[in-house]
């Protein structure tokens, strides 16, 4: 009969399968307990772009340390470009034994993952926090999701322009310093770039769906707020109109008539940091739409250290389309520090994120991110303003005149559609028509065709 | 079958009620595991699709909490989605391509040039070709990654024969891609007719031979016929690795550019992961598993697979 | 009239050699960059021979503590698939080739449907089904997935080969009073290397290089296998790592390789499908 016994201990061995398989993931969870707190602090790490994020969080999680004797911080770096990170993020925040206390969010997605059960509102931690009123109101804003909570704690904030290379611009016979007034300028612009200086990429954006948001924000919607249109208006979608079809052909021109980068440079995951560590500093590239954190690369401790950066690549505000007021358009977003929902050690979660965006913590990452800061005594620092290497200055400025993005639950969904068609017209698959066309029929499907609305 | 007749013999010598049962119950323990196992994470899976499928969930926002029956929405987004036919002609050019033409004839044509030649020569390039198929799939994306880029391999020995450089991976990506997963699976197909060559009898050939068949008649009328079972077998096996190819294509070119490699499970990982609409791609999901399962009763019946 | 003959006689045998060294070659060639950009200090995506022959890029991928563990995670993982595999699909086999069941026809048609079936494209149920089973980021759970996705064809080919080894010894233990359970061990357990091998080797090459199953269950760095774990040399510093990329892709060949060569003798046994599929 030891064969009864012997089997058994075999489909026991499979069944221990299960239960070991079952135990681990709550030991990952409940583990922790006995060995004092754990809180988890999950962000992305891809690139060189977020070095000075992790070094924020580690003197941060230091310092929390120090203040909380047995509670130990855990980071949690996630591994994946732009595109990949949100999803990853949303995998991470939706099971109890995967949530970190900590995560860093894009504010477009405040909105979304609230809906979503993802975060934990903050109301009842920022009412009695006096710091809480040295945060932009603006900023603060975004940090309310649609049920009109609160769900972030701000550490980052933006805006957007015109990166212009001086020595080229001399070169190409284009004023120094340079005023575009439409977009007609910044075209005219690169088409002298192109003829005058061989070798040179006259002007460069994010086009890729691996770049992400960077995609639909600093390229799309940097053309579409210079329009008259809008995304997102009076609760629906606008997915057809004249704004979007100019946006969608003003990417078209550039790459049609030869003015964009090489699509290999531009379509990866890692195109902010080649044009940002490689191509500005070997002066390779006119003009360039991005953001204001560009120059932290050529910071001494950065990436591609590179003293004159600031000289040679200067800052000018995104013109309107054909000039209307203000004349300028700007496109702000940020980051910030929110609560997993499911998380555990919700309270040590706020006392980290406390010490995280304090006014020395927020102002050692701004200087080394290159972010604007959210936080108005860090903004009138003389340190911060005046800081050498930067553009704060300019990109302040831009604050003025600059937009949001909806704060909307889908909006996370209808930008991906969005870089889909710009992805398409700049590799010439298809037209600036048959693009909106399709991400109109896309976005009606994920929305509802009620929620849509074409001008 | 053969097996049916083995099966018989150790019931022959004994009581036959009692060893029959207990036969039974051994049985049922010997195949537990391998029940329990597929019913949770196999069929589990797969009927958990049938479901998601008519589904409007959502990995953020509202509908990641609340799961809503949409009925045939998803489908009719899907049919009339350009980026869903699209994917469709890109898995069947992918899937033809790859591994009906390239993997299927290379290995065959291997196979055949390499039975009768000297043993060290051919382990020597079966040990080539083997080291493609070992090679992890996103390692092969990585070195194919470098093959084709702008100053890569390819253009380097393009180069010394005077042709200008050329833009593999946005210029030609689903050649691209293509040649990647050819040089990945060919070796397997090369070992299934290296197995299938070795059975068959060398007088059959050396027969015809000394009937004046040519070498391409003998292969034709005389070497295909005998190892047909192993070519069908061979073809759907490797039509199904190439239908759930994902980590290749992934990591070489993201279904880029545009979509012009997006295959349907990249197209599913990219509605379902990145656009986050876990129902609209567990939709896709389902119709490569309806694909999956067509070839296999195709399969089934075209081979009368005996059991 | 001889002489032409003789020539084509030559072409003939010469033919086959210079064909399969072409491809041969054909085969080498993406592999070059790999070697070289490994042993380059200034490595790039250009195939060109290193200036300077280095094996920093070695160390410094072997010496990295979070590499060696998501190594180790690779291994475990795959190793421990592959042997859960061979088990199951084992004991499975045993009574499928060995007996006569009423429900083995049924059973046998439905593995051999389900061996068709994409399961590990179809992540989106897999995923909900671990946050149900509270297995999300569970490394045996991922495990435990991967095997079952294998079972299929791994029941299917132990099936055949369990088939090929006669009955009669096992008889003769039985008659010298072996338990049934202890002739399986110590005489078709044995028979069945060769089968043992090629699903084991099958099974740990394709899930070695696996990108997608751990990338969806599996959120914890600590746990992530090198599959995964190897993005991050897409990243650092902006410029992809390209010397150390390709030493991290040469030593993540190896395993494969060598349990291949291990393997080898036994494998070609492994793909013969006549016993399969009657044509």
């Amino acid at each position: 009969m030891s064969i009864w016994k012997k089997s058994l201990a075999v489909v026991l061995s499979g069944v221990l399968a299960f239960s070991l398989s079952a135990c681990s993931s709550q030991d990952a969870a409940g583990g922790d307990a006995s060995s004092g707190k754990v809180i988890k602090v999950a962000y992305r790490k891809f690139g060189s772009g977020n070095k000075g994020l992790e070094n924020w969080l580690k003197s941060s999680a230091a310092e929390f340390e120090k203040a909380h004797p047995g509670v130990k911080v855990k980071l949690v770096p996630i591994q994946a470009s732009e595109a990949d990170f949100f999803a990853k993020m949303a995998l991470t925040m939706k099971s109890p034994a995967t949530a970190p206390e900590v995560v860093t969010e894009d504010t477009f997605m405040i909105s979304s993952d609230a809906a979503a059960g993802y975060l934990e509102p903050l109301d009842r931690y920022v009412s009695g926090w006096d710091e809480w009123n040295q945060f932009f109101e603006p900023v603060q804003r975004g940090m309310k999701a649609e049920d009109g909570k609160i769900y972030g704690v701000p550490y980052s904030t933006d805006t957007r322009g015109l990166y212009y290379n001086t020595n080229i611009f001399k070169k190409a016979g284009l004023p120094v310093p340079w005023q575009p007034k439409t977009w007609e300028d910044v075209l005219a612009a690169a088409r002298a770039i192109k003829q005058k200086v061989p070798g040179v990429t006259p002007f460069w954006a994010n086009v890729g769906k691996a770049t992400g948001e960077a995609t639909t924000m600093q390229t799309f919607e940097m053309l579409l707020y210079g329009t008259k249109d809008r995304l997102y208006e009076n609760g629906k979608w606008v997915v057809k109109s004249p704004g979007f079809l100019d946006s969608l052909k003003f990417i078209d021109q550039i790459f049609k008539s030869g003015l964009g980068p090489e699509l290999s440079q531009v379509l990866t995951g890692q195109a902010g940091d080649i044009v940002a560590n490689q191509m500005m500093p070997q002066e390779k590239v006119g003009i360039v739409l991005n953001g204001n954190w560009v120059p932290a690369a050529w910071k001494e401790t950065g990436p591609a250290p590179w003293k004159e950066g600031t000289k040679v690549y200067q800052f000018a505000p995104m013109p309107t389309q054909h000039g209307e007021a203000p004349g300028h358009t700007s496109m702000s977003g940020g980051w910030a520090l929110s609560i997993g929902a499911k998380s555990k050690e919700k309270d040590l979660g706020m006392e980290f994120i406390k010490i995280a965006t304090n006014k020395e913590h927020q102002k050692q990452y701004s200087l080394t991110q290159g972010d604007l800061t959210p936080r108005k005594d860090v903004a009138e620092d003389p340190e911060y303003m005046n800081a050498p290497g930067t553009v704060f200055k300019q990109a302040t400025s831009f604050l003025e005149f600059t937009h949001y993005r909806p704060g909307n639950s889908q909006y996370p969904s209808v930008s991906t559609q969005i870089q889909a068609a710009v992805e398409a017209v700049a590799i010439g698959t298809l037209t600036p028509e048959k693009a909106m066309d399709q991400f109109a029929q896309n976005v009606k499907r994920m929305v509802g065709a009620d929620k849509t609305v074409e001008k | 079958m053969e097996t049916a007749k083995i099966g018989e013999a150790p019931l022959a010598g004994r009581k036959r009620t009692s060893s029959q049962t207990r036969d039974h119950l051994r049985a049922v323990l010997f195949l537990l595991p391998a029940w329990v196992l597929l019913l949770v994470f196999f069929f589990g899976p797969i009927l958990l699709t049938f479901y998601f499928a008519f589904t409007n969930m959502s990995l953020t926002g509202e509908a990641s909490q609340q799961l809503e029956f949409v009925g045939m929405a998803n489908f009719s987004a899907i049919f009339s989605d350009p980026n869903f036919m699209t994917s469709i002609v890109n898995t069947l050019v992918f899937l033809v391509f790859s591994a009906l033409i390239g993997q299927q004839a290379l290995g065959l044509i291997l196979a055949l040039l390499m039975n009768n030649r000297s043993r060290t020569f051919r382990r020597m390039i079966g040990a080539l070709v083997l080291t493609g198929w070992v090679t992890p799939e996103i390692v092969v994306a990585f070195i194919f990654f470098a093959f084709f880029s702008d100053s890569g391999t390819l253009n380097t020995l393009l180069g010394t024969v005077g042709m200008e450089p050329v833009k593999w991976l946005y210029e030609y990506p689903m050649t691209s891609v293509v040649i990647a997963n050819i040089w990945h699976g060919t070796a397997f197909s090369m070992l299934v007719y290296q197995a299938a060559l070795g059975g068959v009898p060398k007088e059959v050939e050396e027969a015809a031979m000394i009937d004046g068949a040519s070498a391409w008649q003998r292969l034709w009328r005389i070497t295909l016929p005998m190892i047909k079972g192993s070519v069908v077998t061979n073809m759907v096996l490797i039509s199904l690795q190439t239908l759930g190819l994902f980590t290749l294509i992934f990591a070489l070119t993201g279904g880029g550019p545009g979509v012009q490699t997006e295959t349907l499970p990249v197209f599913m990982y990219h509605q379902a992961f990145v656009s986050f609409q876990l129902g609209y791609g567990t939709a896709i999901s389902l119709i490569l598993l309806l694909i999956g399962m067509i070839v296999s009763m195709v399969y089934i019946r075209l081979l009368k697979v005996k059991i | 009239m001889n002489k032409i003959r003789f020539k084509t006689q030559m072409t003939g045998k010469a033919l086959p050699y210079l064909v399969l060294s072409l491809i041969g070659v054909a085969f080498v060639v993406p592999l070059l960059w790999m070697v070289f950009a490994s042993l380059d200090a200034n490595a790039n995506l250009a195939l060109k021979l290193p200036e300077q022959i280095t094996l920093n890029n070695f160390k410094e991928i072997v010496t990295s503590p979070d590499n060696q563990r998501a190594f180790l995670n690779g291994i475990l993982l795959s190793l421990g698939q592959s042997v859960l595999v061979v088990i199951v699909a084992g004991l499975a086999a045993y009574p499928l080739s060995r007996y006569q069941l009423r429900y083995k026809s049924p059973f046998m048609y439905l593995i051999l449907f389900a061996t068709c079936l994409p399961i590990t494209a179809v992540m989106v149920p897999v995923y909900q089904l671990f946050v149900y089973l509270n297995l999300q980021d569970s490394f045996i759970g991922t495990m435990v997935f991967l095997t079952s996705a294998s079972l299929p064809y791994a029941i299917w080919m132990m099936k055949n080969f369990m088939d090929s080894v006669p009955l009669e010894l096992e008889e003769a233990a039985w008659v010298d009073g072996c338990s049934i359970w202890k002739a399986f061990r110590v005489i078709v357990a044995p028979l069945m290397l060769p089968g043992i091998f090629t699903v084991g080797i099958f099974t740990f090459a394709g899930s070695w290089g696996n990108f997608f199953v751990p990338f969806i269950l599996i959120q914890s760095p600590e746990k992530l296998p090198a599959s995964v774990s190897i993005y991050q040399f897409f990243g650092s510093y902006g410029l992809v790592e390209y010397g150390k990329l390709a030493a991290f892709s040469f030593l993540y060949t190896m395993p494969a390789v060598l349990l291949y060569m291990l393997g080898q003798r036994y494998m070609s046994e492994g793909f013969n499908f006549h016993g399969a599929a009657k044509g």
